[in-house]
């Protein structure tokens, strides 16, 4: 008797009582609900996203009262009529998406020969250095970064000074509207590169030598056969590039010295300077829209690409 | 052989420029950080470890640094249990509605930074938390927590689900099957996602500017109130800290799983 109960180990028992108690709480009959008790808190902790979006839309539609600086106690529209009729307003967001554009076309000009030559380069030491320059900014963040573009690019940063060297005044090269797209444009090339690289692994490089055994030359092998074959992945890397600059908030607060606002600072100044919480949840609102069309859009067109989650079974 | 030439030509000088457009701030900083002068300089006025031993004597940014660590670890702690639990859920079981549910788990991606952090401020500041530390690590674990679930899925499908029958047949309860066939499985991915949990929360600028307080700035914070004010080569010395922290995780990521596993395509 001793004998046998020396030969069931304590881990076993252990284990034997973790199964009975488990069993007890979450019986077998259950066993179809499991998948939904393993997904709960995911979904409760991305819940507190929509009771945020909730609480940005009550905000919303409450005026600030200048006199007690309290918000109103009645629904208007009046933040709505005020965010879409100030000048100023129209000014910051003109500036944003046209912002967003130019950077997302230079991104992608960029990104697409580093991606291009990441995937097809037959030396694994070139692409594995490729992956780390792309990965190291990826995870300096973005404060980091802007602080070595203030040293580079400030009045007695490094190019005046060489350029003082050689006798040239010194230039403003910061706090204007070019730095933050410069800016901006190197936060978003990790991005778009990483977006186009599975797209451009699809296309059989067999592809591209086909075309080129018949006689194309490589500008056109590029034009006919690689471009229209990494069109999901220029769209889709463009629209997420697009939505992210749109939206950024570091690059224009420290490149653009406070003269250059994007919506997310006049959103935070709505919030931090002038206390009108109405209007900043409006504005907020207003830009959450935007932006979920753009990346619904992307979605809805290319699925979730490399961030599907799970098995994509339609 | 020409139109090669010329092709390589023209693709080295576009990524050739890019990674001195990638590169070029963590150099410079990196550099700044050893000069001896008081200002930053060019050329650097000689090499010295002083604004190291600067920021060792700095009590707020030794604390604001130790802030952005437990902020990093409750961030993570909280998306190992929750992201594998889901990830698991998504890629093993056939769940109903799961197209609804996997792009409700994505709202953290579609919903614009700003707007996330503006809600969560709202909301924590409603429950009477703000300057609290635990918020912004529970704020930063859902605004990245698809990350997490990425991961897990990802390594979860490479698990047969023979695996997990033969174990059953061999009489193990469902516990253990969990614990002994499961969970080993999508070890890699857990490994994978955590660290991309932690090294994004270390360095979560945006959300934490919104919920801190003057009293619980995280480094990422105190860093962009430092720049306002003047650009001294202490900074430098404690972007370092980033700059180390960033590639320590390359290294184990690259270690663990392979960097390759970006380029796949699905």
């Amino acid at each position: 008797m001793r004998h046998s109960r020396a030969a069931y180990p304590l881990t076993w028992r252990v284990m034997d009582v973790l199964e009975r108690l488990a069993a007890a709480v979450w019986p077998s009959s259950f066993q179809r609900g499991l998948p939904y008790l393993m997904l709960l808190p995911a979904v409760v902790l991305v819940g507190l996203l929509v009771l945020g979006l909730i609480q940005i839309g009550d905000s919303s539609l409450r005026t600030l009262d200048t006199s007690t600086f309290m918000m109103s106690e009645n629904y208007t529209l009046a933040n709505y009529q005020r965010a879409l009729s100030e000048k100023f307003f129209a000014t910051v967001a003109g500036r944003s998406l046209v912002g967003a554009v130019i950077v997302t076309v230079v991104t992608l000009i960029f990104a697409f020969p580093y991606a291009y030559l990441m995937v097809r380069t037959p030396s694994s030491a070139l692409r594995k250095f490729l992956l780390v320059a792309l990965f190291l900014p990826f995870f300096i963040g973005q404060v980091v970064r802007a602080y070595g573009w203030l040293i580079i690019l400030g009045n007695q940063g490094m190019v005046n000074e060489a350029l003082g060297l050689v006798g040239v005044p010194p230039m403003r090269l910061l706090y204007n509207y070019p730095a933050v797209l410069f800016g901006l444009v190197q936060y978003m090339l990790p991005f778009a590169v990483l977006m186009l690289a599975p797209a451009l692994t699809a296309i059989p490089a067999e592809l591209e030598s086909a075309a080129s055994s018949l006689g194309a030359g490589w500008v056109r092998t590029f034009r006919h056969v690689v471009l229209p074959l990494a069109r999901p992945g220029l769209v889709g890397a463009g629209l997420v590039v697009v939505t992210l600059s749109l939206t950024d908030f570091a690059i224009p607060a420290i490149l653009g010295g406070g003269s250059q606002d994007f919506i997310a600072n006049a959103i935070y100044d709505q919030f931090f300077r002038t206390s009108d919480q109405g209007l900043g949840a409006t504005l907020s609102l207003l830009l959450v829209a935007v932006g979920s069309i753009l990346v619904g859009v992307v979605f809805m067109l290319f699925g979730a690409g490399t961030l599907a989650m799970g098995d994509e079974r339609k | 052989m020409t139109g090669s030439r010329s092709k390589s030509i023209v693709i080295w000088a576009f990524v050739i420029t890019a990674l001195v457009m990638l590169s070029a701030p963590t150099v410079v900083v990196l550099g700044a950080s050893f000069t001896a002068g008081n200002i930053i300089t060019f050329p650097p006025e000689g090499l010295s470890l002083k604004w190291y031993g600067a920021i060792a004597q700095a009590s707020d940014l030794r604390q604001a640094f130790v802030r952005s660590l437990i902020v990093a670890t409750i961030c993570t702690l909280i998306a190992i249990p929750v992201g594998t639990l889901a990830g698991i859920a998504l890629s093993k079981y056939r769940v109903r509605f799961a197209r609804t549910i996997q792009i409700y788990l994505l709202l953290p991606f579609t919903i614009p930074l700003i707007g996330s952090g503006i809600g969560m401020m709202l909301v924590f500041g409603e429950m009477g938390a703000l300057g609290k530390l635990w918020p912004v690590g529970i704020a930063t674990c859902v605004i990245n927590l698809p990350f997490m679930i990425w991961a897990v899925t990802a390594s979860a499908s490479n698990l047969s689900p023979d695996l997990e029958l033969a174990a059953a047949n061999c009489g193990a309860p469902p516990l253990q099957r969990f614990l002994y066939i499961t969970l080993p499985a999508v070890l890699p991915g857990i490994i994978t996602g955590s660290l991309l949990m932690f090294i994004l929360a270390l360095n979560e600028f945006l959300v934490s500017l919104l919920l801190v307080d003057a009293r619980s700035v995280t480094l990422p914070v105190q860093i962009y109130n430092s720049i306002r004010s003047i650009i001294t080569p202490d900074l430098a010395a404690i972007s370092v800290v980033f700059i180390a922290c960033a590639g320590v995780a390359i290294a184990l990521l690259d270690r663990l799983v392979g960097l390759d596993i970006f380029l796949k395509s699905k």
